[in-house]
């Protein structure tokens, strides 16, 4: 079968640029090894941290599109960030939903006590925006959250729970979730959590409240308890990029997009200047896709779309040439906080997406690139993350699908 | 606030807290003043070879001699901090044969057990050796872990009376004629400032060993010597590997709980404080390991340090290599007339015992009393204990764990706090093996910090100590940082810039 595209890569940046194109009804194959950084460190929709919580988001972006020519948002643009933040939020309808307050950055709680701006909040996780004071809750076993530790620097009080059913023995996020998904459950710890409340108008918990309905959760917790709930993002897995992931992934199947998860691609055909398909070897989806268009979206390092050796960092797969600082030397800074320049290594492209060699050439001519992979930003420290991937994701699809 | 103590011992690494535990169990009051926590100088950095003695044989075999004596001891008296790995010196085509049978004779006369073995039977023995190899030479050689030898030798000190204070440094010297008064102290810490007397000082400070005799107005020539190491994610050989040519750049390999260690270069200093591992270190150790084991070459990597030799030197110099690795003992009565100070420094990590018995001696005698040594037979409290993974194994599925790599439970953390006596709770980090494996600490500290925050041993904000922590950490990661170490630093980043944002 030919596919009109084919998409590399599941996470945040492949699943939109297969969504823009199926929703135009074109025939799609996603591929992918695994979900990429969503349910790493995909809570919230980061846009652009940088921009103050006072200046309408809107305004800050296009201020920093004139100032950046090179990041990928300026070769999206504005108009093109809007629409696919827009096509991102429109895939999350009621009861689990995404908003920004007031159009701006709002700052939410995070595990390590701290505030961050966010732009895109999920329903779980508003709440915390606006709490001025709320009692913080862990859960014995659950050892990467600390209630004690998030209370601290935000002066506000934390109790661990110890409950019965969990034998307080270890236990992880997604197992932490399940439970919360048992009425029984929400029970016993709602009782708990009613002695400990005093004056708090609010209760933060760790982001485990469920993977299915986690509105339904929050909303009969809140009638327990009796104050609202919200969750706080904390050390990876995500369970709100999980459901992210598994929202995106029900759509994209209901619309006949064919979602091969858990197969990397081991190699490209190509023919010319024009990549013609891709070989999967890696039973029992082996086989030769071919397809009219391909976005590449496998991510940076953690992703596998970019490797580093001792020398340099290249590009695994369609091996294309990467803008990178000079030797490994200049890679990393002194400090671990400063912003090291390997972070601005990606993959240069033209103002359409589609990857270019020295001389700004296109090196294909079917093939766009979407995701962080980009060259030209710097998203740990931007906080600019799933914008990145949205707009990108959703720009490379459109842009493909012109051709 | 005002101390008196009989000795004072100034320096809290191995040689230190031999010195502590010799005087405390022949029943003489010692307190031992160490500016940072126990091993925070070379007895903390270093690669954990478990010496023969076959190192040194051809040069210095008087330290060889030394070595193979200590090692036979704390096989007996320390055997929960060594693992008796067995070591292997390979003559690679281009190292020649003549010093490997110079080696043979000299082991021989030293009385270090040493057996020739051909290029099959040692390729038998460990496979992952360079297949080129024309022979190689078993000693005795084994691994030793430097921070269970320390914690051991000042836990049985203190239970005999002996007191410590850490993270306390002495700032002068009070000189009355021909003694030393009184020291003067200051905790870095808690900034609490120690006036204390004591009839006798014990200088063992190591490569600061010259820096502490300036307080007093004295010198001593030493050359200070950087050695730098990189840690593997796992055992690259189950026994030592050594080239079988004269001690070089990179050219041991030490297996060491769950890694292995590769070391080392030799680069003369002047500064104590501050090591920093350059690229063409990591570059040259690589290529010279990966002679000796080839998968080296593609193996990753977890850390790389760098620890001061402290080397006396005696008059003549030649390269730092050639200095001799033995000890030395000096009695400023003798020296510079202060009745009352000694200084031991130099030597090995395995001869601390022996440093430790010697400068007791000299104690004792200028005391007036005739106390002998017990350590060469005493077992440490820990002796008759299993070194290694899999006794932690055992202990598997009681309760939960904090740090994964390591496999550390959450009371075996608890149990250091419990005891009370941490002035800095990242000293931990010297008591257990939390943060010692492939994260390097970067999930287990912050579960650590939670973990103090629940039980109330720390309060307000965490943040500072995680933040000084991954600034530390990060000191380890940055010169070995390419292939899967960029993905995981960038997983890192994620979570304490990104999700976290410190």
């Amino acid at each position: 079968m030919q596919y009109d595209l084919i998409v590399i890569g599941m996470g945040l940046s492949g699943l939109m640029a297969a969504r823009t194109a199926a929703e135009t009804g074109r025939k799609v194959l996603i591929i992918g090894k695994g979900m990429g950084c969503l349910t790493l460190f995909s809570n919230t929709i980061d846009l652009l941290g940088k921009i103050p919580g006072t200046m309408e988001l809107r305004d800050g972006l296009s201020q920093w599109i004139k100032d950046h020519p090179d990041h990928p948002y300026s070769k999206v643009g504005l108009n093109g960030v809007e629409e696919g933040i827009a096509s991102f939020s429109s895939l999350f309808r009621s009861p689990y939903s995404f908003r920004a307050i007031g159009d701006r950055n709002s700052f939410i709680p995070t595990g390590a006590g701290h505030r961050r701006p966010t732009y895109l909040i999920p329903g779980t996780m508003i709440a915390g925006a606006s709490c001025n004071k709320a009692l913080i809750i862990g859960f014995k076993g659950f050892r990467d959250f600390s209630a004690g530790y998030v209370a601290g620097p935000l002066k506000w009080r934390g109790t661990t729970l110890s409950v019965p059913s969990l034998f307080n023995r270890e236990i992880s996020a997604t197992a932490l979730s399940r439970w919360m998904e048992r009425e029984s459950f929400r029970e016993t710890i709602a009782r708990d959590i009613r002695k400990h409340l005093k004056e708090e108008s609010c209760v933060g918990l760790p982001a485990i409240l469920g993977i299915h309905d986690p509105i339904k959760v929050k909303m009969d917790l809140e009638e327990k308890i009796g104050v609202e709930v919200f969750e706080i993002p904390g050390l990876p897995p995500s369970l709100p990029g999980m459901r992210i992931f598994n929202r995106v992934k029900e759509w994209l199947i209901g619309k006949g997009v064919d979602f091969l998860y858990g197969y990397p691609v081991s190699e490209i055909s190509v023919k010319e200047k024009e990549v013609k398909g891709i070989d999967v070897h890696h039973p029992p989806a082996s086989g030769f896709h071919s397809a009219d268009r391909f976005i590449l979206a496998t991510g940076r390092f953690i992703g596998g779309g970019l490797t580093a050796d001792r020398g340099s960092v290249s590009e695994p797969l369609f091996h294309l040439p990467v803008a990178q600082p000079g030797s490994r030397e200049e890679w990393f800074g002194k400090s671990f906080f400063d912003e090291h320049p390997i972070h601005r290594a990606g993959i240069l492209t033209d103002s359409s997406l589609r990857p270019v060699d020295q001389t700004e050439k296109p090196l294909f001519e079917n093939v766009w690139i979407a995701g962080t992979m980009l060259a030209g930003h710097r998203c740990i420290d931007e906080i600019s993350r799933e914008g990145i991937e949205i707009a990108t994701g959703y720009m490379a699809a459109k842009n493909a699908m012109k051709q | 606030m005002n101390l008196k103590t009989e000795v004072l011992i100034i320096g809290g690494g191995a040689t230190g807290a031999g010195i502590a535990r010799d005087l405390s169990l022949r029943g003489i009051p010692c307190l031992l003043v160490e500016k940072g926590d126990f091993l925070s100088g070379a007895s903390g950095r270093n690669h954990g070879l478990f010496h023969s003695g076959g190192r040194y044989v051809v040069a210095d075999p008087e330290a060889a001699r030394e070595c193979i004596a200590e090692n036979r001891i704390l096989r007996k008296i320390a055997s929960r901090c060594v693992e008796e790995t067995d070591g292997l010196f390979i003559s690679l085509p281009e190292d020649g044969l003549d010093f490997r049978d110079r080696f043979v004779r000299a082991c021989e006369e030293a009385a270090i057990p040493a057996r020739l073995l051909s290029q099959d039977e040692a390729l038998s023995l460990e496979p992952g050796l360079n297949p080129d190899l024309k022979s190689a030479v078993a000693v005795p050689d084994g691994s030793i872990d430097p921070f269970e030898l320390v914690l051991e030798n000042a836990g049985d000190a203190e239970a005999h009376g002996a007191t410590f204070l850490l993270h306390t440094e002495v700032t002068s010297l009070l000189l009355d004629g021909d003694r030393v008064k009184a020291v003067v102290a200051k905790d870095l810490l808690r900034g609490e400032e120690y006036r204390i007397e004591a009839s006798y000082l014990v200088n063992a400070t190591g490569a600061w060993a010259d820096r502490f005799l300036r307080l007093a107005g004295l010198h001593i020539a030493m050359a200070l010597s950087k050695g730098s190491m990189l840690v593997t994610n796992q055992r690259v050989s189950h026994r030592v590997i050594n080239r079988c040519r004269p001690p070089s750049d990179g050219d041991i390999i030490v297996p060491n709980h769950t890694v292995s260690i590769l070391g080392t270069t030799s680069i003369r200093l002047e500064e104590i404080e501050h090591l920093e591992i350059t690229p063409p270190e990591v570059s040259l150790l690589i290529r010279e390991a990966s002679r000796m084991v080839p998968a080296i070459e593609t193996t990753r990597f977890i850390r790389a340090y760098a620890g001061v030799r402290p080397l006396f030197l005696s008059g003549e110099e030649g390269g730092d290599r050639a200095i001799s690795r033995g000890f030395v003992l000096i009695d400023h009565e003798k020296r510079d007339g202060i009745r009352n100070l000694i200084t031991v420094t130099g030597g090995k990590l395995v001869t601390y015992r022996l440093m430790a018995e010697k400068a007791s001696d000299l104690v004792c005698q200028k005391m007036g009393i005739n106390h002998p040594s017990v350590t060469h037979t005493k077992p440490l409290p820990g002796a008759g204990q299993r070194a290694g993974l899999k006794e932690r194994l055992k202990t598997l599925g009681q309760g939960e764990i904090l740090c994964d790599c390591e496999l550390v439970r959450r009371e075996e953390a608890e149990e250091v706090f419990r005891e009370g006596k941490l002035k800095n709770p990242l000293d931990i980090l010297h008591r257990t093996r939390l943060a010692k494996g492939t994260c390097q600490g970067a999930f287990c500290v912050y579960r650590l910090l939670g973990l103090l925050n629940e039980s109330g041993k720390i309060r307000g904000d965490s943040n500072t100590i995680l933040k000084g922590f991954l600034e530390e950490r990060w000191k380890g990661i940055r010169p070995v940082l390419w292939g899967t170490s960029v993905r995981e630093e960038e997983l890192i980043e994620s979570i304490y810039k990104g999700i976290f944002n410190l």
